[in-house]
């Protein structure tokens, strides 16, 4: 074999602890190394252009550079041996800038550390072997789950560069969090009537197949050539026939359930159209509340509907569908404030989430508008808000910053006092976090123009100042903290206590990440592939991240996090054929026993077991599904699975040039 | 079922070992059972076939081997094996690794008191010289009766057989068979002591250097036989094994001390979450090297991350065998990387 | 009401200082109701000083020496789990086990010399071999959690019914929540439960957990007094006839220094404030049917009989009208057969409202 080493400068990033000339001099007396030599910037067009011209000068068979983390170049390097007719595979990296020359500045002993680097490189290229990738066929769809402003936009920027888009949502309508929010910081413009237009367009557009009350159940295959069934519940109503006239939500009789759109502070009937702008505009019954269900009698809004499209023996139905890639969007959901005891949320009716507020605030939500008192209905005076209800808050096992909290709190108390100006707004705060565009102005206007009074501290207690139990009707509620910049305790008497509850990871979003085969971290927001460099990519090929299902995230971040989530789709499927990464798992099979241990620890479903003539079994890799982790390598007892361009005998090889001076060091 | 008399006074269920087989004898091709070896205190695997060779069977605490160890090479057959509490385990391994069908295997139990480690036995005599042997009463609280030549006559002596106990029975928590078709004899209850790993305290309470020393003298004197490797029930690579491979070629043929040691590793790493203790390398060692101690390092291991121990159930996953985003008792993700 | 009520637990007892002295009521209590409900209590022998709050501010290996050697104490006479009527004492036995069980240095601002851990320390204060395993759990979480309040309910052989009570936790039962592990650190239950179950009326009662003033009744009284009169005034607001007490210290501020903190409320022109502040036990026993004397209902200050006489005047009151409505509905109902009308009609009003009892909102 003929090997050539180029040892790269990097400038003064690696020349200045590490003596290159003398790694490529040292590099001279490898086995199979031809050509050994320095360079200023290995990875400029004239170190590319070298390492192609030696290659074919010496007839070189294999090369090894001496430079960067193979994250940072190891695609361009490839690339270059590639054009000079070398398979890409023949080529090795050794990192001697991260792992040597910035860590240490003993330029001897760096420069030793950079040598044995080279030596392992080189005795790993020796073992290497050509590899080609396989290429296969992709649908041209993508599936979108969660159709919040994120998965909208994603789904909407993925159709309009032509990709069919299947797009799943669990509740009844689209629309999500947003569709819930009066107005929006720090602009103060409504949020429904930016939200609406493009709530109509993914109803409208041909390219979107949109799927509501549904949910995933199971997602098979690979980056590509993903099938995944759906389930859709059954809304009980022929959505074909049904007009969204409304006629049964007048006549239904159970009218006290909880209205989830208003955040359970009004109620509304078992048959419902969760708000005016629902896309689509269909009613739906809920079984566990409606009577024809529950007790088995009723049956008016099947009388009522003027398009016959109510039928109550409607069942579930199964999809299957097609794609080739995969973007989360299911968002967030809301910290339970009545976890903090010491608010009193839950026991005592004018505490309220923020959220709640926000539907109160709302001209389309159950006051129109005004701001009442759930207790009696009265306008409040004096409107307390506390920041940090399940956010930094270790005690309840919540120790992120929510983001987004700050700002709402700030818009929310500019609102109090726009709707009732005589009013008084506090709010108990830990920190402002106002990071954002225009955001930390809208701070200062809530407390310059709009007076709110900013008091910065916890609240350790909200109490009823009057009345037995049932809570205090027409009393107030006590809220008392400590102010840290005045280093005392305050009381207000607060007429309305909102609670900027946090976010939390969706509620089922572990399971999804499980049956998506996607990491998620200890709180259920799902992992990213990089924190920085790859943000939208998850660790399984083919499937992207959008919106706050990946931390809680604000409107603009979870809007352009789903731009960048299409992009990446359009990319991928941009072209007719993928290649697959032939750095896979690789069954030997005249070692495998056929016990079937790598087959069950595959975190992929990658392996599947092939019957032999003779009836016995043998592990077999399904290529496009291996994602080359090496999980089943270290499983198999026999060794019989190995993983290409990671064999055991090319790691070995690195182990013992490493190791070379084992024997003199404890023999003697 | 011929229940007999009180769990110590260990009635001979050689009877009833031969019938319960000769019942069995049509479906299987053969029955694998101990019998008398090349002396008195040795057993020897028997291959039972036919009703003529049920004589030969025998079970006394001479009967050390795990015949379990066998069953792997003998794939494809329909078989019928003896076990002891401790030998059963290595079947449940073997079963639950899929590396045999259960429908193929005819398992006759037998509750077991404890054997003898006959290395015990030689360091105060000379073993080879013994005439014949007998047990009286239960190998924990009983005799070992041996006549020995002595000028020409012969002697009888007694030995306490508690002395004689290999060390998993003393901390047998095992004795009954954890799987059975057939169990002979009654049960009987754990006698062994909780393990407390105490032989690996005392070794860990020497320096690193100390350690270190340690193995490199027991390791310089392994002759690479590989007995350890083919008595071990669950080492079924055979044909295949790394020590002999050239591809990938982890191991050459040097017999250097870094050779030696590094397949006594993998031997080790190779039974993590499946060892089931029951001695068989260490027993078969010419030279007498503590392996045992590596595996029941794994299985410590095992034990405090997983709480996991091999070969007690069927249906049980090995944690190594399967793949958990979170687990338990490692902690290695949170919201920062 | 049949043997459900004898559990049949025994459980070590550690009565603590106050017991002995201030609180001999909750002690006798305390002991009375468990007896009644089959817990037997052995006292640990030979007990000494927990190490309370004088031990601990002063030093902390001194404070889990002495609360060490009562678990020590305990455990020697075979009982792991100890059961004490004080907070005080239980989050200074508590705190002694956790720190034993992790063996935390003592001190983390320890000098240099790496200080030896806390159990080799505690071990050398105590000159023998520091307790393993025992810890200590308090009277009103046996109660609550190994009896039960199924148990307690079905013992109750005089129900408290008609009487008003505002549970009052004080501020250490329940924390820190990480040492006692024991209910909700914001918003606990188990003493409402336990009232609930002897058939009182529990009002909702915002300030649980708040400070009564505790050990400042001594350096400054102002402070204590302020304190203790915003506890008393909102269980009066809430209108509960008893403040019920789970602690020696807050029930010497609310009951044997009522008058002090009636005087200062005085003078900042609010109310005095007379309902009583008896300890939880007393109020369970009166329920149990176990006589006054055993409850040491004598020992209060403010005296608790004539509430309890009032509640059931106003109870008996209460069912007799309740009665004499019921009374005439039966009558209105068997004119209205008689009249041979449908007889349906004044049956309907009272089924109706079944199926609209739906989910409450908010």
């Amino acid at each position: 074999m003929r090997i050539g080493v180029m040892v790269c400068h990097c400038g003064n990033n690696i020349a200045a602890t590490v003596d290159c000339e003398a790694v490529a001099l040292a590099a001279r007396e490898f086995p199979d190394v031809v050509f050994a030599t320095d360079h200023m910037y290995a990875c400029s067009d004239p170190g590319q252009k070298t390492i192609e011209q030696t290659i074919r000068d010496l007839k070189l068979d294999g090369v090894v550079v001496a430079s960067c983390s193979p994250r940072m170049h190891e695609v361009t390097f490839r690339r270059a041996v590639e054009r000079a007719g070398l398979n890409r595979y023949m080529f090795e990296m050794a990192n001697i800038r991260e792992h040597v020359a910035w860590i240490s500045l003993d330029r001897k002993r760096n420069t030793e550390k950079a040598t044995d680097l080279v030596r392992m490189a080189v005795e790993k290229l020796r073992y290497d072997r050509p590899l080609t990738a396989k290429s296969f066929e992709v649908h041209k769809r993508v599936l979108i789950i969660g159709a919040g402003v994120a998965g909208i936009q994603a789904a909407l920027d993925c159709a309009e560069g032509g990709l069919d888009v299947v797009l799943v949502e669990r509740r009844q309508s689209i629309g999500g969090i947003m569709s819930k929010l009066d107005k929006t910081f720090p602009t103060i413009d409504c949020s429904v009537c930016v939200l609406g237009p493009k709530m109509v367009d993914v109803g409208q557009h041909p390219r979107i197949t949109l799927h509501t009350l549904s949910e995933v159940e199971e997602l098979s295959g690979y980056v590509g050539n993903f099938e995944v069934k759906i389930r859709k519940k059954s809304p009980f109503v022929d959505w074909t026939k049904c007009t969204g006239c409304g006629a049964c939500l007048e006549k239904c009789p159970s009218k006290k359930v909880p209205d989830r759109h208003n955040e359970g502070i009004c109620t509304t009937t078992a048959i419902t159209i969760p708000f005016p702008q629902a896309i689509p505009k269909r009613a739906a019954i809920d079984p566990t509340v409606c009577l024809r269900f529950t007790k088995g009698k009723c049956g008016v809004c099947q009388k009522v509907c003027p398009a016959n499209a109510v039928d109550y023996d409607m069942q579930d139905e199964v999809l299957t569908e097609k794609v080739g890639a995969v973007i989360t969007a299911t968002g967030l959901d809301l910290f339970d404030h009545t976890k903090c005891g010491e608010y009193g949320g839950g026991r005592y009716p004018d505490v309220i989430t923020s959220l709640q507020y926000e539907r109160m605030l709302s001209a389309s939500g159950p006051t129109a508008g005004h701001i009442k008192r759930p207790s009696d209905g009265a306008e409040p005076k004096t409107v307390v808000f506390i920041a940090c209800v399940g956010s930094r808050d270790r005690s309840v096992d919540r120790p992120y910053c929510s983001t987004f909290c700050c700002m709402y709190t700030a818009k929310q108390a500019i609102l109090t006092r726009d709707h009732i100006p005589d009013a008084k707004a506090y709010v108990f705060y830990m920190d402002i976090r106002a990071c954002g565009k225009g955001y930390e102005e809208f701070i200062r206007r809530a407390q310059e123009e709009y007076d709110v009074q900013y008091i910065r501290g916890r609240v350790a207690q909200v109490y009823p100042t009057s009345g037995p139990t049932g809570g205090p009707s027409g009393g107030q509620l006590m809220v008392r903290g400590a102010d840290t910049l005045l280093g005392a305790q305050v009381e207000i008497a607060a007429d309305l206590v909102v609670l900027a509850v946090g976010a939390e990871a969706a509620h089922g979003a572990p399971e999804l990440a499980e049956k998506l085969r996607i990491s998620c971290d200890a709180y259920g927001f799902f992992l990213e592939s990089h924190p920085k460099l790859r943000p939208v990519e998850t660790n399984t090929v083919g499937i992207f991240l959008a919106g706050a299902c990946q931390a809680p995230k604000d409107i603009p971040a979870s809007v352009a996090q789903a731009s960048a989530a299409a992009g990446k789709v359009l990319a991928l499927l941009s072209k007719d054929k993928l290649e697959s990464d032939p750095q896979i798992a690789q069954v030997q099979t005249i070692r495998c026993i056929g016990c079937g241990k790598c087959e069950r620890t595959c975190p992929f479903g990658a392996i599947r077991m092939r019957e032999l003539r003779d009836g016995s079994k043998r592990a077999e890799v399904v290529e496009t599904v291996c994602q080359g982790c090496g999980i089943c390598s270290v499983t198999c007892p026999v060794r019989a699975i190995q993983l290409a361009h990671f064999t055991d005998s090319q790691l070995l090889a690195e182990v013992n040039a490493l190791c070379r001076t084992w024997d003199e060091t404890t023999e003697s | 079922m011929a229940s007999d008399s009180s769990a110590n006074a260990s009635p001979d269920r050689t009877p009833e070992l031969r019938a319960k087989i000769a019942a069995e004898l049509e479906g299987v091709d053969f029955v694998l059972g101990y019998g008398r070896g090349f002396d008195p205190l040795h057993a020897t695997p028997v291959t039972v076939r036919s009703e003529k060779d049920l004589g030969r069977l025998i079970f006394d605490p001479t009967c050390v081997q795990n015949l379990a160890t066998s069953l792997y090479g003998l794939r494809g057959k329909r078989l019928g094996v003896v076990v002891k509490g401790c030998d059963s385990r290595s079947v449940i391994q073997l079963l639950q690794e899929r590396l045999w069908e259960r429908e193929n295997l005819v398992i006759f139990g037998l509750p077991c008191e404890g054997v003898i480690d006959l290395a015990k036995l030689r360091a105060s005599m000379d073993v080879a010289s013994v005439k014949a042997a007998s047990f009286i009463g239960s190998p924990r609280n009983g005799l070992l009766r041996l006549t020995l030549p002595e000028g020409g006559r012969e002697v009888v002596i007694e030995k306490e057989s508690a002395g004689l106990l290999a060390d998993k029975c003393l901390r047998c928590q095992y004795p009954n068979p954890l799987v059975s078709d057939h169990v002979i004899g009654p049960e009987t209850l754990p006698q062994g002591a909780q393990d407390t790993y105490a032989d690996l305290a005392a070794l860990e309470k020497l320096s690193t250097q100390e350690r270190f020393d340690f193995w490199k003298r027991q390791m310089g004197r392994c002759i690479r036989c590989y007995a350890c490797r083919n008595a071990c029930p669950l080492c079924v690579c055979k044909h295949v094994c790394l020590a002999d491979s050239r591809e990938p070629h982890w191991l050459s043929a040097e017999a250097t001390l870094q050779e030696k040691w590094l397949f006594q590793v993998m031997h080790a790493l190779h039974l993590a979450g499946r060892c089931t203790e029951c001695g068989e390398c260490q027993r078969s060692c010419p030279m007498g090297i503590p392996i045992l101690l590596l595996k029941r390092m794994m299985n410590r291991e095992l034990k405090e991350l997983f709480n996991y121990q091999a070969g007690v159930s069927l249906e049980a996953i090995p944690p190594l065998h399967t793949f958990l985003m979170e687990e338990d008792r490692i902690k290695d993700r949170g919201l920062l990387w | 009401m049949s043997g459900s009520a004898t559990t049949s637990l025994t459980l070590g007892y550690y009565p603590g200082c106050s017991q002995t002295g201030t609180a001999a009521e909750y002690d006798r209590s305390s002991r009375a109701c468990c007896q009644a409900l089959g817990v037997r209590l052995v006292d640990v022998p030979d007990w000494t000083c927990c190490g309370s709050t004088p031990a601990h501010t002063v030093d902390h290996v001194l404070a889990g020496a002495l609360a060490a050697r009562n678990l020590l104490q305990a455990e020697r006479i075979g009982h792991d789990r100890v059961a004490t009527p004080c907070p005080s004492c239980l989050a200074a036995l508590r705190t002694a086990s956790q720190h034993l069980a992790q063996d935390v240095q003592p001190d983390s601002n320890a000098p240099e010399d790496m200080a030896p851990s806390f159990r080799a320390e505690v071990e050398r204060l105590l000159d023998r071999p520091a307790p393993l395993r025992a810890s200590a759990v308090s009277v009103l979480q046996v109660l609550a959690e190994d009896v039960g309040i199924a148990a307690i309910a079905s013992a109750v052989k005089k129900p408290l019914t008609g009487l008003r009570v505002a549970p009052y936790y004080g501020c250490l039962l329940n924390r820190p929540p990480g040492l006692m592990a024991f209910d909700d650190p914001e918003n606990p239950t188990a003493l409402d439960r336990v009232l609930t179950a002897c058939g009182a009326t529990v009002v909702d009662f915002p300030f649980k957990t708040e400070c009564c003033g505790a050990a400042f009744g001594m350096p400054r009284l102002d402070i204590m007094q302020r304190l203790s009169a915003r506890i008393l005034d909102m269980a009066d607001t809430c209108g509960a006839d008893v403040i019920v007490v789970a602690c020696p210290l807050c029930q010497m501020n609310l009951d044997l220094r009522r008058g002090q903190v009636n005087d200062h409320s005085r003078r900042q022109g609010g109310r005095e404030f007379s309902l009583p502040a008896p300890y939880f036990t007393q109020l369970l026993g009166l329920a149990l049917g176990l006589a006054e004397a055993d409850l040491g209902l004598d020992k209060l200050v403010l005296d608790l009989r004539p509430v309890l006489e009032a509640a059931r005047a106003r109870e008996q009151k209460r069912a007799l009208e309740v009665a004499a409505v019921a009374a005439a509905k039966t009558a209105a109902k068997a004119a209205a057969k008689a009249d041979g009308t449908s007889g349906q009609k004044p049956g309907k009003p009272g089924s109706e409202p079944g199926p609209k009892e739906d989910a409450p909102c908010a």
